[in-house]
C-alpha cells in the first residue's frame, strides 16, 4: 500500500505543486489548509508523514506540534517543517517540539522535497 | 634934589650894599636850586617806585589772568574728564545691563530647552540642571546639583548617566534606554577653556518616537519580506517542476527563457533575503550560533562557489593561504560565509573582465586578517565613509551596474562586528579597492 502524506499548508499553490509532485511519485496525499484542519485530518486519515507549514491560519505549526506532543498516537507521526523564514530560532524551536527536518521555502525546490521525504519514510 | 641925591649916593657903599644883595641871592638860589633837585629826586623816586608797584601790579595781573587761563584749562579738562568717566559708568551700565539681559536670555533658554542637559564640573560634581532634565530623569536639580558620583548613584536613574560620566574621550553619543517608553540619545562633550578641561556637558535628547518609527520600519520591511517570500517560494517551485519537465517535455526557448526567469526570481529572493537580514539585524534578532571552525575552510568554499562566475570574466584569481594551519575560531559559520561571499560578490562584480584578485587569510597577532583586493572601478574618495551603510552603492557602481541592493556591506559589517571583529577598507577610484576583516583570536 502507498505511503499516506498528510500536507498542512494554507498557500494553496505550494499545496498543489507539492501534491503534484509527491503524487507523482506514488504517494498518497491528503491536505489540509489550516493547523486546525490539520490535526483533524491526521486523526481521520492517519498518515506516515506530515509535511508543515509554520505560519497559518486558526492554528500555527507550533501549536499543532503540541497539540500532537500531548496525544501518545500523534506523537509518533514523523513531522517536516515547511519554514518561510528559515530562522534558527523557529527551526529550535520545531526541533524541541520533535520535528525530525526541515525545508525553507525560498531555499529548495520541490524535487529536494522529495529526498527529504524518502529519508524519513522510503517510497 | 637931584644933587641931594646924587651927593648922597656912595659907589662904594652901594657896591657892597649890591654884591651882599648879590651874594644873598645867590644863596637863595642855591637853596631854592637844591631844594628843587631834592623835589625832582623825591618825585623821580616816587615815580620810579609807582612805576615799580605799577610794573609789579600789570605783572601780577598778567599772572592771575595766566593763572585764571590754566584754571579755566584745567576745569575743562576735568568737566571733561568727569563728562567722560560719566560717559563709561554709563556705558558700563549698560554693558552689565546688556550682559545681565543675555545672561537671563541664556539661562532662559537654557531652562526651557526641549533636551535636557548636566553639566559636570572637573570633580564630576553635577553643576547645572535644567527642567527638562529633571523631568526626564525624574529628579528635582536642588537634589543633585553640587553632589559627588558617589553620592549620585542612589538615583537609579542616573545610572547610565555615570557610566557616561567616567568614560573618556572628548565627545560621544550613545543610546540609552532609561525606562520601557523612554529612549535617550545622550551627547557628551567636554567643556574647555583655553585648553582647561572645566566639565562636561550632557545633552539628554528623547529619541522614544525616533525608535518607535525605526522599530516599526523595520517591522514593515520583516513583514514585507515574510509576505514576498511565500509567492516568490510558489514562483520559484512552479518553474523548477517546469524546468524539470514534470509538467511535459518543453522546447529550447521554452527552457531558455524559463531559465531566465527563474534566475530573475532567484535574485528577487536573495533581494528579499537582504532585506530581511538587514530588519533583524535592527530589530537585534540576528542570531548567532557560533561553534570554532577553520576559516581557511569556509573561505576556500565559499571561493569554489564563484569559480563559474571567476572563469566566466577571466578573472586572474589567487588565494594566499597562510602557511601554517590557522587555528579554529568561534563563529558562526552561516554568516561568515555570507560576510565573505559579500565582499567576494563585489570584488568580482566591479572588477572588469580580466582583472585581478586577490583573497588572503593571515595570522596575526592577536587576530587573523582576511583580505579581498580586486583591480575594479574602486570607490570614489568622498563616498569612503558612507562604504558600510545601509543602501549605500558608489556613485560609479551604479553607473556600470544597476542591480544592487546596497546592503552587502551593512551586513558583512554587522556580522563581523557581531563576533567582536572589524571590517575595513583602502580604495582608489579607477585602480580597486581591498576590503578587510579581522576575527579575533579565542
Amino acid at each position: 500500500m502507498a505511503k499516506k502524506i498528510l500536507i498542512i499548508e494554507d498557500e494553496e499553490i505550494l499545496l498543489n505543486l507539492l501534491q503534484r509532485r509527491l503524487e507523482r511519485e506514488g504517494y498518497d496525499v491528503v491536505l489540509a489548509r489550516d493547523g486546525e484542519e490539520g490535526l483533524k485530518m491526521m486523526k481521520e486519515a492517519e498518515p506516515d508523514l506530515i509535511l508543515l507549514d509554520i505560519i497559518m491560519p486558526k492554528k500555527s505549526g507550533f501549536q499543532v506540534m503540541e497539540e500532537m506532543n500531548k496525544d501518545q498516537e500523534l506523537k509518533k507521526i514523523p513531522v517536516i517543517i515547511i519554514s518561510n523564514s528559515g530562522q534558527p530560532v523557529e527551526i529550535g524551536r520545531a526541533q524541541q517540539l520533535g520535528a525530525k527536518d526541515w525545508l525553507i521555502k525560498t531555499e529548495f525546490d520541490p524535487a529536494e522535497v522529495l529526498k527529504k521525504v524518502v529519508k524519513q519514510i522510503g517510497r | 634934589m637931584k644933587e641931594e641925591r646924587v651927593k648922597r649916593f656912595n659907589p662904594e657903599k652901594e657896591l657892597k650894599k649890591s654884591v651882599k644883595m648879590l651874594l644873598r641871592r645867590d644863596l637863595e638860589l642855591n637853596r631854592v636850586r637844591e631844594e628843587l633837585e631834592k623835589r625832582i629826586k623825591e618825585s623821580e623816586a616816587a615815580k620810579e617806585r609807582e612805576t615799580i608797584l605799577r610794573i609789579r601790579e600789570v605783572a601780577k595781573a598778567v599772572d592771575i589772568k595766566r593763572n585764571i587761563k590754566r584754571l579755566e584749562k584745567k576745569t575743562k579738562e576735568l568737566k571733561e574728564t568727569r563728562k567722560a568717566l560719566l560717559n563709561i559708568l554709563e556705558d558700563i551700565d549698560e554693558a552689565r545691563k546688556k550682559a545681565e539681559e543675555e545672561r537671563n536670555k541664556t539661562l532662559a533658554i537654557i531652562a526651557n530647552l526641549t533636551d535636557g542637559l548636566l553639566v559636570f564640573d572637573s570633580d564630576n560634581r553635577a553643576s547645572l540642571v535644567n527642567s527638562r532634565a529633571e523631568e526626564i530623569l525624574g529628579i528635582k536639580a536642588g537634589e543633585i546639583e553640587g553632589e559627588s558620583l558617589a553620592d549620585l548613584s542612589r538615583f537609579s536613574a542616573l545610572k547610565p548617566i555615570i557610566q557616561l560620566v567616567k568614560k573618556k574621550g572628548k565627545v560621544f553619543r550613545e543610546e540609552v534606554k532609561l525606562r520601557e517608553n523612554l529612549i535617550l540619545e545622550v551627547t557628551t562633550t567636554l567643556i574647555a577653556r583655553e585648553g582647561e578641561k572645566i566639565g562636561r556637558l550632557f545633552v539628554l535628547h528623547d529619541i522614544t518616537h525616533e525608535k518607535r518609527i525605526e522599530r516599526m520600519k523595520t517591522e514593515f520591511v520583516s513583514v514585507a519580506a515574510h509576505q514576498l517570500r511565500t509567492p516568490l517560494s510558489a514562483i520559484k517551485w512552479s518553474l523548477g517542476m517546469i524546468l524539470a519537465e514534470d509538467m511535459g517535455p518543453l522546447t529550447e526557448e521554452q527552457k531558455t527563457f524559463l531559465q531566465k526567469t527563474y534566475n530573475s526570481n532567484e535574485r528577487m529572493i536573495s533581494l528579499v533575503n537582504d532585506l530581511l537580514d538587514v530588519a533583524r539585524i535592527e530589530e537585534g534578532r540576528y542570531i548567532y550560533k557560533p561553534a570554532f571552525r577553520d576559516l581557511t575552510k569556509i573561505c576556500q568554499a565559499v571561493i569554489n562557489s564563484y569559480k563559474t562566475d571567476i572563469e566566466r570574466k577571466k578573472i586572474k584569481f589567487k588565494f594566499k593561504k597562510p602557511k601554517g594551519r590557522l587555528p579554529k575560531i568561534k563563529l558562526d559559520e552561516e554568516k561568515i560565509s555570507l560576510a565573505i561571499q559579500n565582499l567576494l560578490e563585489n570584488a568580482i562584480r566591479y572588477t572588469p573582465p580580466e582583472g585581478r584578485i586577490v583573497v588572503s587569510l593571515e595570522l596575526k597577532e592577536k587576530e587573523i586578517e582576511f583580505s579581498v583586493k580586486d583591480s575594479g572601478i574602486g570607490i570614489p574618495k568622498e563616498q569612503q565613509d558612507r562604504l558600510f551603510t545601509k543602501f549605500f552603492r558608489g556613485t560609479n557602481a551604479v553607473r556600470i551596474e544597476t542591480e544592487g541592493t546596497g546592503l552587502g556591506l551593512f551586513i558583512a559589517k554587522n556580522i563581523i562586528e557581531a563576533h567582536r571583529g572589524r571590517i575595513w577598507a583602502e580604495s582608489e577610484e579607477n585602480k580597486g579597492s581591498t576590503f578587510h576583516f579581522s576575527l579575533p583570536l579565542p
